[in-house]
């Protein structure tokens, strides 16, 4: 915790106080460098083979919050697009779902195969970012299995109630993440026939520590990724029981507690920690900031330490990196555009020299997404009734 | 293993296999641009899947793969398989992967792999080494192994003492084998950590986990006895670096779960709330540590602490706790003027409400 000089607390608002300036957001590099990746990424990258799809939500998301699809983009590239993350969509007996990329594909397209322990499998987390970039697509979903998802989720969860990445015989990995996906695709159904969400909520409940954080597993220590995805979670899930009994609510003292955990992960830097006396990370600015979103506890955060943090992240080539002085990559990217999203700088004179590049439209704390995109994904992922 | 520097296609040992190019059925999106050797690896990957095969040489291949991609999960993942279909000896597996642990230990998957292999060891092995599959060449009993992987770990919270994926399977690993003598050990083992690095949180939570989380053991049934020694031990810490936010979450995460009210620690608290603590005395008060000299004063959670004892008094003390959260706000603790500015504003509420 830092100490530092500072004027007065007493009433006599400062009307200068929120007369300040930011260098510019360059949301022309930003989108550059997000575009550069969906065209292609070096073989220093290839640790992302299993996760490709993720990174395409994350370019394709950045261009969604930066307000250039549709309009600014080509509609042979946001076709393009669509039909390659729906190349990634298979079904078979475990249910349907979307895989990370063909790096484990065989056949020459369509639904691949039959074989519940099959490698070409349909990942739970790869199924909720496909889904959410096919809504920023404004795809309307008719090429979607509904039935085929809800057998995704049940084949995937655990007895102790979290979720398997991937369906078969092998315990693959397993944790809140995944948990959080399953909940946010449910949603998106309004159908939790795939989850027994008693057991899903027991073990976020393990997860929490005596800091007032959460962790990403029973027993583990306090994260802001693992207490974004507990809380979002919780707020996901139906108001019906079980989910609605107050056993699975925070009471007031656990609210107050995570409320005060979260705060102090912002450090003097404007920028959020992950973790208590870890350095400030871009990506924690959305995870720690939406969690305190979710608890309607945004008006604590020091918005201009934060936007002043994340001006400094940006890369002078495009990009926004985890910290300052780092390189970019579209993950830093998205979320920091995400966490702006949520916390405009507190200017009173938006519209004056660089100031209007930082308003954002606003952003679904719970599922990750545009507003108006969330609100496409829950009208057209349930298909009709 | 096979040498990088020749392809899998120009092996004659591998002439069987019919290698799977990777099929992108229509324009590819983010693609990676693979190095030839990548490329050649999981082609022949993709057709050993196809056909099922399971045998050593599929050993070689998933190992090279995943030394060029450790993320590859599906390379894990059959590699598990193939080591359990043919019986391979689980602890010449281990050891091959303690250097892939310690190289790429930010990847889930290199934890994961650990994990199956201790589930299933445990599983297959009875007390006293004997083996019920052929899944070990030597005879190590359960606590052996278990204790060996310890050791790994404490290697690679060398490298990386705050490594979450690590600190995470010694966690796991300690409930899953749950033996005392592994048990036993542990608080020396924080001890160690935190001498090297006070502020290390993992430390702090590990040691949480083991003493209050994962049941009571032997020589720890006297829990007024653990619950004073823990407080001691963490008041000794704050005393030697009072700004230090872990040490604060365990004292205030030691009175919660043991519902144990704040005001009980006013004397300890009071010295490290002001800027200049009265000269201690020459006596060693082991309840109640002073600052050590030279120290950072005050200390914004020394404050935060006072404040919180007394808004649980209520009636006129809460206006005493609006003063402190005002001084963190304004002076201690700036960057959270807001949160601070919001409890003064509940605190006056609260009085409000009771007037």
């Amino acid at each position: 915790m830092s100490t530092s000089t500072a004027p007065n607390l007493d009433n006599n608002v400062d009307n200068d106080e929120n007369n300040f300036a930011l260098p510019r957001l360059a949301r022309i590099g930003h989108a550059g460098h997000v575009k550069r990746c969906l065209s292609g990424l070096p073989d220093s990258q290839v640790d992302l083979d299993s996760s490709r799809l993720a990174i395409v939500f994350y370019c394709i998301g950045s261009l969604d919050l930066l307000g250039l699809i549709p309009d600014k983009i080509a509609q042979g590239d946001l076709d393009m697009w669509r039909e390659w993350i729906w190349g990634q969509y298979v079904s078979g007996p475990y249910g349907s779902g979307f895989r990370p990329s063909p790096f484990m594909a065989f056949s020459t397209g369509g639904p691949s195969t039959s074989d519940p322990n099959s490698t070409d499998a349909p990942h739970i987390i790869m199924t909720y970012t496909a889904l959410i970039a096919l809504a920023i697509l404004r795809d309307d979903f008719s090429r979607l299995d509904r039935r085929g998802l809800v057998n995704l989720l049940r084949s995937c969860q655990r007895p102790d109630g979290s979720f398997k990445t991937v369906p078969g015989d092998v315990d693959t990995e397993s944790d809140l993440r995944t948990l959080y996906c399953a909940f946010v695709i449910s949603s998106l159904l309004d159908n939790w026939e795939g989850v027994d969400v008693a057991k899903a909520l027991e073990y976020v409940k393990g997860c929490r520590t005596y800091e007032g954080g959460y962790g990403i597993s029973t027993g583990f220590e306090a994260q802001g990724g693992p207490t974004y995805i507990a809380l979002a979670s919780i707020y996901l899930a139906p108001p019906s029981p079980p989910a609605s009994s107050p056993k699975y609510r925070l009471t007031r003292e656990e609210k107050d507690k995570t409320i005060s955990w979260l705060v102090r992960m912002q450090d003097p830097s404007g920028g959020f920690c992950g973790r208590t006396n870890k350095t400030a990370d871009a990506c924690y600015c959305f995870w720690c900031g939406a969690a305190l979103k979710i608890l309607g506890a945004d008006h604590l955060v020091d918005s201009r330490a934060l936007v002043t943090f994340l001006a400094d992240c940006q890369f002078k080539y495009g990009g926004i990196a985890k910290a300052p002085g780092e390189h970019p990559d579209p993950y830093h990217t998205y979320l920091s555009l995400a966490a702006l999203s949520m916390y405009p700088p507190p200017f009173s004179n938006a519209n004056e020299n660089n100031n209007a590049s930082w308003i954002f439209e606003p952003l679904d704390p719970l599922i990750n997404a545009k507003e108006e995109t969330a609100k496409w994904a829950r009208e057209k992922v349930r298909g009709l009734r | 293993m096979s040498s990088p520097s020749v392809l899998y296609a120009e092996q004659p040992e591998w002439a069987d296999v019919i290698p799977i190019p990777q099929y992108e059925n229509v324009e590819p999106l983010a693609p990676i641009l693979y190095t030839p050797e990548y490329k050649d690896a999981t082609d022949y990957f993709r057709g050993i899947v196809k056909t099922g095969e399971k045998s050593q040489r599929v050993l070689s291949l998933t190992e090279h793969i995943i030394r060029l991609n450790p993320a590859h999960y599906s390379a894990w993942q059959y590699r598990y398989e193939t080591l359990l279909a043919i019986k391979a000896p689980l602890d010449v597996e281990l050891k091959l992967m303690d250097e892939i642990a310690i190289k790429h230990m930010k990847t889930y998957q290199v934890w994961h792999h650990r994990r199956l292999l201790m589930t299933h060891l445990l599983r297959n092995t009875d007390s006293t080494g004997i083996d019920k599959g052929s899944s070990s060449s030597s005879t190590q009993s359960p606590t052996q192994i278990a204790s060996s992987e310890l050791t790994l770990i404490a290697r690679t919270l060398a490298e990386d003492s705050k490594n979450y994926h690590t600190w995470s399977y010694r966690q796991w690993l300690l409930a899953f084998f749950n033996d005392d003598s592994l048990w036993e050990r542990e608080l020396d083992f924080v001890d160690s950590m935190l001498n090297a690095d006070v502020r290390n949180n993992s430390a702090w939570h590990h040691r949480f986990f083991v003493v209050f989380q994962s049941g009571v053991r032997e020589g720890e049934q006297n829990r007024d006895r653990v619950l004073k020694r823990e407080l001691i031990y963490v008041k000794q810490n704050i005393s030697l670096a009072p700004n230090n936010a872990s040490a604060w979450n365990y004292l205030r995460g030691v009175l919660d779960l043991n519902k144990l009210p704040y005001s009980n620690l006013v004397t300890f608290v009071q010295p490290y709330s002001v800027s200049h603590p009265d000269t201690p005395s020459d006596l060693v008060d082991l309840e109640n540590p002073p600052p050590s000299r030279g120290a950072q004063l005050p200390c914004p959670a020394a404050i935060e602490f006072l404040a919180d004892v007394y808004e649980k008094e209520g009636g006129d003390n809460v206006l005493k706790a609006t003063e402190l959260w005002k001084s963190l706000g304004s002076e201690h603790d700036t960057i959270r003027k807001r949160y601070w500015e919001f409890r003064v504003k509940e605190g006056l509420r609260a009085i409000q409400a009771q007037s």
